[in-house]
């Protein structure tokens, strides 16, 4: 087994578990993001290093790789759950008899495409009942063939947000250089490069004040969704072998993070079911990570802008997984409403929030100020050595080389 | 003066040249945001510029000619509890009515540039633009 960096205390630096004591006692120096960039352009990095405890950043935009696991206790009599709906949207039940899984891009029967499990999430968060049927083959011990309830959060035994995959270290930007409108999870291309869409909140975004995964891993506590959450895993499509900058920031989406909370501690204002047109349903979520200023690196990390953080617009008119670049631009001029594409000034557009970013960055800071949100070390880091494998059409042989 | 007009038409009227005569007659500019047909009659949304007198005359002159005239206010309406300003809509918003405040990164819904086209409506992830006419 390989063997893994503890994300301790360097030579230099403060420890983690110093910063977490300071900051429970309230004593810690906590910054947002934004505060923390400024601070470093008047005072410096290793002023900023010494003086700054912990750097809250945040994110919020469509994060497709979400549900919810929910567990509605036992009726009477007991059924073994085969096929679940909550609102119509199916449920995957495969996991015994009263536990299911509602993933945010499930859609309903219907081909209108406009509402999914994403929305049912915020139903149940807004604290709505939300209509559950089931049917069962019936066994011995689980007799009930079927039934037809409503559930709320009030009701309901446990539900919890699972998502495999969130908060994505940078995103591709999309245009589109075909003659018609393209309806995309980047949402609305207009033809002839009419315009170009971007997701990511930049500077402010989690992974991206942390390139190199140092202080986010395995077990750091987060803002999920208005609630507390954890980092449970490295996300699906982790990718850490793209191109970087010097400082470490990629280029491309790389690093991505698997989180976990309690669906009843959300809040509607952070976990949002989006519908984009024509392609479906997904979920707007909220995610804060608290970065502690280990040493001067640490602060030169969180100390990036969007000038040093680049992205490639690629051409979505190009119905291929390589799509081709068109453009490669920095976050700065994506959010200045324009950028140059083949000489042409194209208007851009961001799928991602920075106004709700900044408001969790916000929230985070006073509740760590405050000694609500304990700031954890994790267990484990997340891996430095992923690729990214394709799904290609083989036969069995050739799967097993 | 300027005004919003949704005018609707039965199939009968729908023949007549009737922006051409706001022109023509009453000294009005015609600005057509939005016109559709089908088989039941027509419906056009127009902003017309001009003296009020003859702002008046013109929509006279339209009832006369059979057409339903109705004055609006407001377009397209946001539910601004449903917005999460990320932003999707102001790249495009054809008269950039929906734009992005640099400083609080709202973005902000200028009501008197909207001409209603309604390309917001189905952009809107949480779907908070209505179109109301």
């Amino acid at each position: 087994m390989k063997k893994r960096i503890p994300p301790g205390p360097t030579s230099s630096g403060k420890s983690f578990a110093d910063i977490s004591t300071r900051a429970q006692n309230g004593d810690a120096v906590v910054m947002t993001a934004m505060e923390f960039k400024e601070f470093v352009r008047t005072n410096g990095i290793k002023k900023a290093a010494k003086e700054v405890d912990i750097v809250t950043t945040g994110t919020f935009g469509a994060m497709c790789s979400s549900g919810a696991y929910f567990n509605f206790g036992h009726s009477d009599p007991p059924i073994k759950m085969q096929r679940a709906w909550l609102d119509g949207i199916p449920a995957y039940a495969g996991m015994a008899a009263v536990d299911v899984y509602l993933g945010a891009t499930e859609l309903d029967d219907s081909n209108n495409m406009m509402h999914g499990g994403a929305h049912v999430i915020e139903d149940f968060v807004r604290g709505r009942a939300v209509r559950l049927k089931a049917t069962a083959h019936a066994t011995d011990c689980y007799p009930l063939k079927e039934i037809d309830t409503y559930v709320s959060l009030k009701t309901i035994n446990q539900a919890v947000l699972m998502n495999v995959r969130n908060c994505y270290q940078n995103y591709a930007a999309a245009s589109n250089t075909s003659g018609r409108t393209l309806y995309t999870y980047m949402g609305k291309l207009l033809p002839e490069l009419g315009n170009a869409t971007y997701c990511s909140s930049g500077e402010l975004s989690p992974l991206l004040n942390d390139p190199l995964y140092r202080t986010i891993g395995i077990g750091s506590r987060i803002f999920l969704g208005g609630g507390e959450g954890f980092v449970i895993w490295e996300g699906t499509q982790f990718n850490t072998g793209v191109e970087r900058t010097p400082n470490g920031v990629p280029k491309r989406p790389a690093g991505s993070i698997a989180v976990l909370g309690d669906l009843k501690q959300m809040t509607s204002e952070f976990v949002k079911g989006l519908t984009f047109t024509r392609y479906g349903a997904t979920l707007g979520l909220g995610i804060g990570v608290p970065i502690p200023i280990l040493d001067e690196d640490m602060a030169k990390a969180c100390a990036v802008t969007d000038k040093d953080i680049s992205t490639a617009i690629f051409d979505y008119a190009q119905q291929t997984r390589a799509r081709p670049v068109l453009a490669e631009v920095t976050y700065a001029q994506l959010g200045s409403g324009e950028v140059d594409i083949k000489g042409r000034r194209v208007p851009t557009s961001p799928l991602s929030s920075i106004y709700k970013a900044r408001r969790i960055a916000e929230l985070l800071k006073k509740s760590i100020a405050k000694g609500d949100f304990v700031v954890t070390e994790p267990v484990q880091r997340l891996p430095l050595d992923r690729s990214f494998k394709p799904l290609d059409t083989m036969n069995d042989k050739e799967a097993m080389e | 003066m300027k005004t919003k007009l949704v005018l609707n038409f039965n199939p009968e009227a729908s023949n007549l040249p009737i922006t051409h005569n706001l022109t023509a007659k009453y000294g009005l500019l015609v600005n057509i945001l939005r016109a559709e047909i089908d088989e039941v009659g027509g419906k056009m949304v127009i902003e017309v510029s001009g003296k009020a007198e003859s702002i008046k005359n013109g929509i006279d002159y339209l009832k006369e000619a059979g057409v339903g005239v109705r004055p609006i206010k407001e377009g397209v309406r946001r539910d601004d509890d449903a917005c999460t300003h990320c932003g999707v809509c102001i790249s495009i918003c054809p008269t950039k009515a929906l734009s992005l405040d640099r400083e609080t990164r709202k973005v902000i819904f200028t009501e008197e540039k909207c001409v209603a086209c309604g390309v917001c409506i189905d952009a809107c992830p949480p779907r908070a633009m209505e179109i109301l006419i």
